[in-house]
């Protein structure tokens, strides 16, 4: 960088960015569940207050779906001959669950906090990651479905 | 209204992994990271929508990683600011439609007594950058990444990034010794 560069780097890096808004301040202490002092109104999101809901429910419509739909027969012409047993097959529900696992991912003590009616409580924040499969046994074919999770423990504490 | 405001001190880096409050960590680095994220959205709305999803997820489940953590925010930041992009691109909107048009809306520029001039005249002369150079500008000065951290970053070559650096500043420095002999 030649001297001129310099300076006008200079001047640049002089110029602070604009402080962060009020609002988006009281936004990230309420989902970090911190109050902000002189606690407002609490504000959303400025947009896409749903947003996660597509990433939760989308996964399970597709399982259930996919579930569903895969083992259909296909449709038998009225009076076609059906081979012995066939009808027994075709009616039982072809995917079963056979596994389910919660592994536990991260737990992050999160300290003591002060419930509404005045306890004392514990809290403790855990992210799993739950796995359930399915087979199908006539086709041997399985559908695994992961799904991240998180829990928060609130565990009042008394002392005696 | 502004988008940067005159200081005499940089701030150094605080360690995230350290036990700190996010509130001391967010109000030293968060406008950094606001400005920064404003270089790949339409609004400041947007912005602060992808700084505060980000930021979230970065103090609850990521801050002990190791690594810089302003570089893993901003990548995140990036990463959210352009879905969100592609999702309104369908809209037929274009971030420089925005950037360019409603000034009102930028966020940018701070209160009537803090700004002046030659202040004014930057920010300007930054809005009129290409988004290219101009992202990779703010990332080096206000995000405080290095050239390799920006290639990384934009998943360019190290000499393109400071290419685009060197062009920003060349057409800054254009625009402003234009504006100083005019104005």
């Amino acid at each position: 960088m030649d001297d001129d560069f310099r300076e006008l780097e200079a001047e640049l890096r002089n110029l602070r960015p604009a402080t962060v808004s009020r609002g988006l301040l009281e936004r990230i202490a309420r989902e970090l569940d911190e109050p902000v002092s002189n606690g407002s109104a609490a504000v959303g999101r400025n947009h896409d207050k749903g947003a996660w809901v597509p990433w939760v429910i989308l996964p399970i419509a597709a399982a259930i779906a996919f579930a569903v739909a895969l083992p259909r027969q296909p449709a038998q012409s009225p009076g076609a001959a059906e081979p012995d047993g066939a009808r027994g097959l075709a009616a039982a529900p072809a995917f079963k669950p056979v596994s389910a696992q919660n592994l536990l991912v991260s737990s992050r003590d999160e300290g003591y906090v002060t419930l509404a009616d005045g306890t004392r409580a514990r809290r403790i924040r855990q992210s799993y990651v739950d796995t359930i499969t399915w087979k199908n046994p006539r086709t041997k074919a399985s559908l695994t479905w992961s799904l991240p999770r998180e829990e928060v423990r609130v565990t009042p504490i008394s002392y005696e | 209204m502004t988008l940067i405001r005159q200081t005499t001190h940089s701030h150094p880096m605080e360690d995230a992994h350290a036990e700190q409050s996010w509130k001391e960590w967010f109000e030293l680095h968060g406008p950094k990271l606001l400005l920064c994220a404003r270089q790949w959205t339409r609004s400041r709305a947007d912005a602060e929508d992808v700084v505060q999803d980000a930021f979230v997820r970065f103090w609850r489940r990521q801050r002990q990683l190791p690594g810089e953590p302003l570089a893993l925010l901003l990548t995140s930041i990036r990463r959210a600011a352009l879905d969100r992009a592609r999702r309104e691109s369908r809209r037929g909107a274009r971030e420089e439609d925005a950037l360019a048009g409603d000034a009102d809306d930028l966020g940018l520029f701070g209160t009537a007594a803090e700004v002046d001039d030659r202040r004014r005249a930057i920010e300007s002369a930054l809005l009129r950058l290409p988004s290219e150079q101009r992202e990779v500008l703010v990332l080096r000065i206000w995000g405080e990444l290095t050239f390799a951290a920006i290639a990384h970053q934009l998943d360019v070559p190290l000499n393109t990034a400071a290419s685009r650096y060197r062009y920003a500043l060349a057409a800054l420095r254009h625009e402003l010794t234009g504006a100083d002999c005019h104005g």
